[in-house]
């Protein structure tokens, strides 16, 4: 292969290189302290400031469908909406970190380092159309991870977890690589670009491909948590120290849909009916699965985790969508779109789970929350936003994700899946209101941490407004993220 | 600008109200907006032009350009008594909660007047999307105000409440995506507007369930019905009513389960004119067992605010036999009887809360002879009593009469049925009354430690709008059948070829000056 570097390579991908020499940045300072931490706000300020310029490059250098190292990566809409989505959700899991009892040890630079080379792992994930720096972008996000949920200060949840995570994870890589095997097999490359337009006929003509295919979706299926390649996630989801949860259900969820929507996108689900019916069934029983077995979670944190199997399944309607379309756009961005408001109340909703935790191995159950209406107005009316978008009632951003991801599906003659959806978030609204029932109608006693938590609160308060303003104005956001697609 | 402000001003004054500094001021303020929001809808009242059909005082423009879902707004004669029925009992239930909510009162008026933003919304508008919001908003509100203030099940019957509204209107939500599809093949351009929806020819075919229209139109119906609430999805209600405090009480009765009557006059009856048609006996005969069971239910009640919320499932079910007699009589026997219901049913669990109020009970058996003891509040009851069980002089007298007939010109079978309901109405009502009334004193009447005392200034202040409201709607229907004449005309003789038409205003004006001559 011959390759040629230029400096439009170097351009595009300035966001990971800038996100990666700021990611430096503090661990270098403890170096040349004596091993000694700076001020953990400085941290946290350099590591914002590296997302900022990151986001800012990638808006600047990146769109227009622009392709960098021979191919390999892609720099559109698809790439920018869901890289800002990405490194938004890290910025805000980072502010949790830095308040949350169980992440602000000693070691919080080298925490904040493997968080930002998650997050360029993750660019790279979003931006790869080759589908062997897709799983270097993967494995890069991944391991990061594996350390980080490893290294918390948390005893036995968080070993297992962190173990759990690394074999699922790992399981799921070789499976992807697998497919990838086979797919260059049968069409002697991996680029998805080069098999983007005969991958419908070669599902059908080549039984070599029709695996290579299926295992790398099955790859992503393990990656996104959909059932029943999700088991792991109520315990990672769990045992993880909850800032790291979040940056798990949202940035790590965004960027593998990221990839998983690029690989559907080749539409291998139009030349074959039976993996399109399969991806189907696995929509429905991701829905109706997550959504059952979060009502029985007293949990809190596990709750969500299940509230998030069951967005899976809502976006993977999304990705089927998109994978059938003739107008890939329409569905691609019911996907980007419904990713920003599920990021947006699912972050929400950890923020205040993580501030509830008053010590490192303290467990947030939802009767906990108990009497947090008259504690906290202010925290208790933004976690009714949040609950309240995830069960997609109008007129919060959820709704409108929900609406516009149900609306392609419609118009493309999904709709029983888009009415399975519906029954679905009738059941979630179950389990969603109960933590607002106690909250505001049971007597109680419910405390934050006792440490102030301001930077956590006022990321909250600004998700909150985020998610009642948006979605207000949503239709010009959705209009902006599909004129940016193709 | 009227609607919007109309609409949205109540959202304001629920921000007012969260800021204001002062927790022993909150209720006046409360009132007082409230009464100012009653001021603008008379305002509206006097700008309305009873001799046009088509929608008034339209404001619209692009909200979603991408699926041309409209901010849309319009007013009719349908709409219009709806939405002064939503601001002239707001201000009585802000004035009858005066006593009665005592904990987390900023809390309580903020959700009234989300509410009242979310009904009125419901009511005027035009575009289905938005019209969804609303619908859905709704719910929220209302939810808080029986799960924070309601009684001893009351989480039960709040999540209950929103469980199953929700799960009547998720499916619509569905149908309306799918019609704003329809919009698009018929014409080219995507449309969420309830104008672009009635030019839909949706193809019916009679005697098969899975007909494209029969299937939206049960998914509509069934977000209605819901909400009515029908028979037999009705039994979120009484749990609903009886955990809920007073005024959500009130507000429930009086007008959110208008919102599903409404829906059936403004959305399903004209969308689905086949359907409907093919479809009205089921309803009719929906409508009537609600009318029968409800009554029936309601006569063996011990908890006498159980038995008004029986009495509701039985007053509605008159309205829904109402709608689907497809005539003049039935329909506009079916808008007065919503209003009918909104005030005498309002009053009643008014007039509950203050006695309850009182004696902390609501057990029939344990009152008697109260007659004796508080005049003035027996007074009361009794006429909204007669107004309840549709005496003649009273507003209830001219809803069930002009339902009765519509019925019976529109299929006898049913009429003769519905009109049982007039008789066991007036029995469970006046057993009721004879037990909590005459006879000898019960066990909290005769308490000696705890004397009670008749109504004072302020709760006969709450009840006498309400008992004017009986008598002029009793003995002046055309002062109101008037106003919504030309629209329920229209709907009856247009039903399959509804086309519903934007009013410009300064052709209002001139038309108004005519119809004043």
């Amino acid at each position: 292969m011959n390759m040629n570097i230029g400096l439009s390579d170097v351009l595009l991908i300035s966001p990971m290189i800038a996100l990666f020499l700021v990611s430096l940045i503090p661990i270098t300072a403890k170096v040349l302290r004596g091993n000694r931490e700076q001020p953990h706000a400085v941290t946290l300020a350099q590591a914002l400031i590296g997302i900022v310029i990151a986001i800012g490059l990638l808006i600047v250098f990146g769109g227009g469908g622009k392709t960098a190292f021979n191919n390999g990566l892609i720099f559109d809409g698809v790439t920018q909406w869901m890289g800002i989505i990405a490194l938004g959700a890290a910025g805000a899991a980072m502010v949790m970190m830095y308040e949350n009892p169980s992440t602000t040890g000693k070691q919080f630079s080298e925490l904040i380092f493997l968080a930002m080379s998650s997050a360029v792992g993750m660019l790279i994930l979003v931006s790869a159309v080759d589908l062997l720096m897709v799983f270097i972008g993967l494995e890069m996000m991944s391991l990061a991870l594996y350390l980080m949920i490893a290294m918390s200060h948390e005893e036995k949840l968080s070993k297992e977890a962190a173990l759990k995570y690394f074999i699922l994870g790992s399981f799921a890589s070789a499976l992807f690589l697998y497919g990838v095997a086979f797919i260059f097999g049968s069409t002697g490359g991996t680029n998805i670009l080069a098999f983007m337009d005969s991958a419908a006929e070669l599902v059908q003509t080549s039984r070599l491909f029709l695996f290579g295919i299926t295992f790398v979706i099955l790859g992503f299926c393990f990656k996104v948590s959909i059932a029943p390649f999700h088991a792991w996630t109520p315990d990672v989801y769990q045992g993880a120290p909850t800032p790291h949860t979040a940056f798990m259900a949202t940035a790590v969820k965004t960027v593998s849909f990221a990839a998983f929507l690029r690989v559907i996108a080749t539409k291998s689900l139009i030349g074959s009916d039976h993996l399109f019916d399969i991806l189907q069934w696995l929509a429905v029983i991701t829905m109706i699965l997550g959504n059952t077995a979060a009502i029985i979670q007293n949990n809190f944190k596990r709750m969500i985790a299940y509230s998030s199997v069951a967005h899976s399944g809502y976006l993977l309607i999304g990705i089927i969508t998109a994978g059938v379309s003739d107008n890939g756009a329409f569905g691609a961005s019911g996907v980007i779109f419904y990713l920003l408001s599920y990021a947006l109340m699912t972050l929400g909703a950890f923020a205040i789970a993580s501030m509830l935790e008053k010590s490192e191995n303290h467990i947030v159950n939802v009767d906990d929350l108990a009497g947090f209406a008259k504690q906290r107005p202010m925290l208790a009316l933004c976690l009714t936003v949040f609950l309240l978008s995830l069960a997609g009632i109008p007129p919060t951003l959820g709704f409108f994700g929900k609406f516009y991801l149900f609306n392609a599906a419609i118009g493309e003659g999904l709709l029983w899946l888009a009415i399975w959806g519906m029954i679905s978030s009738v059941i979630g609204v179950y389990y969603y209101l109960r933590p607002v029932v106690v909250m505001y109608m049971k007597e109680g006693n419910a405390e934050v941490a006792s440490h102030s938590l301001n930077a956590t609160t006022v990321t909250t308060v600004i998700m909150a407004l985020a998610i009642v303003i948006m979605g207000f104005v949503s239709g010009p956001i959705f209009s902006a993220v599909e004129k940016s697609l193709f | 600008m009227i609607l919007s402000s109309i609409v949205f001003l109540p959202l304001l004054f629920a921000l007012i109200v969260a800021v204001w500094p002062k927790s022993n001021t909150i209720r006046h303020l409360a009132l007082g907006l409230s009464i100012v929001e009653f001021i603008l809808s008379l305002a509206l009242f006097r700008q309305f032009d009873p001799n046009s059909a088509g929608l008034q005082m339209v404001e619209k423009f692009m909200w979603i350009e991408r699926f041309g879902i409209q901010y849309f707004m319009g007013i009719d004669g349908i709409s219009l008594w709806l939405v002064l029925l939503t601001t002239f009992l707001t201000p009585i239930i802000i004035l009858g909660s005066w006593t009665s909510i005592t904990e987390r009162v900023k809390g309580f008026h903020v959700a009234m007047f989300v509410l009242q933003t979310a009904m009125l919304g419901t009511f005027l508008a035009m575009d289905a999307i938005f019209f969804y919001v609303f619908w859905e908003l709704s719910l929220v509100p209302m939810y808080f105000m029986v799960g924070i203030w309601g009684g001893a099940r009351r989480i039960y019957a709040t999540v209950k409440f929103f469980i199953y509204t929700f799960a009547g209107s998720v499916m619509m939500l569905v149908a309306i995506i799918y019609m704003m599809y329809l919009t698009q093949e018929a014409t080219g351009t995507m449309s969420a507007s309830l104008l672009d929806f009635y030019k839909l020819k949706i193809p019916f075919v009679g005697g098969t369930f899975f007909s494209l229209q029969t299937l939206l139109f049960f998914a509509f119906a069934l977000a209605f019905a819901i909400k009515v609430p029908a028979f037999p999805v009705h039994t979120w209600l009484p749990d609903a009513h009886v955990e809920a405090p007073t005024p959500g009480s009130v507000i429930l009765a009086g007008v959110m389960l208008k919102m599903g009557t409404y829906g059936f006059m403004r959305w399903v009856i004209p969308l689905f004119p086949e359907a409907s048609e093919y479809w009205a006996w089921l309803f009719m005969l929906i409508g009537t067992v609600g009318i029968i069971y409800g009554a029936l239910v309601a006569m063996v009640q011990p908890d006498v605010k159980k038995l008004v919320a029986y009495s509701s499932v039985s007053h509605m079910g008159y309205i829904l036999v109402g709608l689907f007699a497809f005539n003049a009589y039935g329909m506009s026997g079916g808008l007065y009887q919503m209003l009918n219901h909104g005030i005498s049913t309002g009053a009643l669990f008014l007039l509950i809360g203050m006695i309850y109020e009182r004696t902390h009970s609501r057990e029939i058996s344990k009152y008697g002879g109260l007659a004796g003891v508080l005049p003035l509040f027996t007074i009361f009851f009794f006429i909204i009593t007669l107004s309840s069980i549709a005496v003649p002089l009273t507003n209830g007298f001219v809803g069930e009469f002009l339902i009765l007939l519509g019925t019976f010109q529109a299929e006898p079978v049913f009429a003769y049925f519905a009109v049982s309901g007039v008789i066991l109405g007036a029995v469970y009502m006046l057993w009721m009354f004879k037990r909590v009334f005459f006879g000898e004193k019960g066990e909290l009447v005769k308490d000696e430690h705890h004397p009670l005392h008749d109504l004072n200034a302020r709760e006969i202040a709450v009840l006498v709008p309400l008992v004017i409201m009986v008598f002029w709607m009793g003995l002046f229907p055309n002062h109101f059948l008037n106003y919504s004449k030309a629209s329920i005309d229209y709907l009856v003789n247009n039903r399959s070829n509804y086309n519903l038409t934007i009013v410009e205003p300064g052709a209002t004006s001139t038309q108004h000056a005519q119809g004043g001559n």
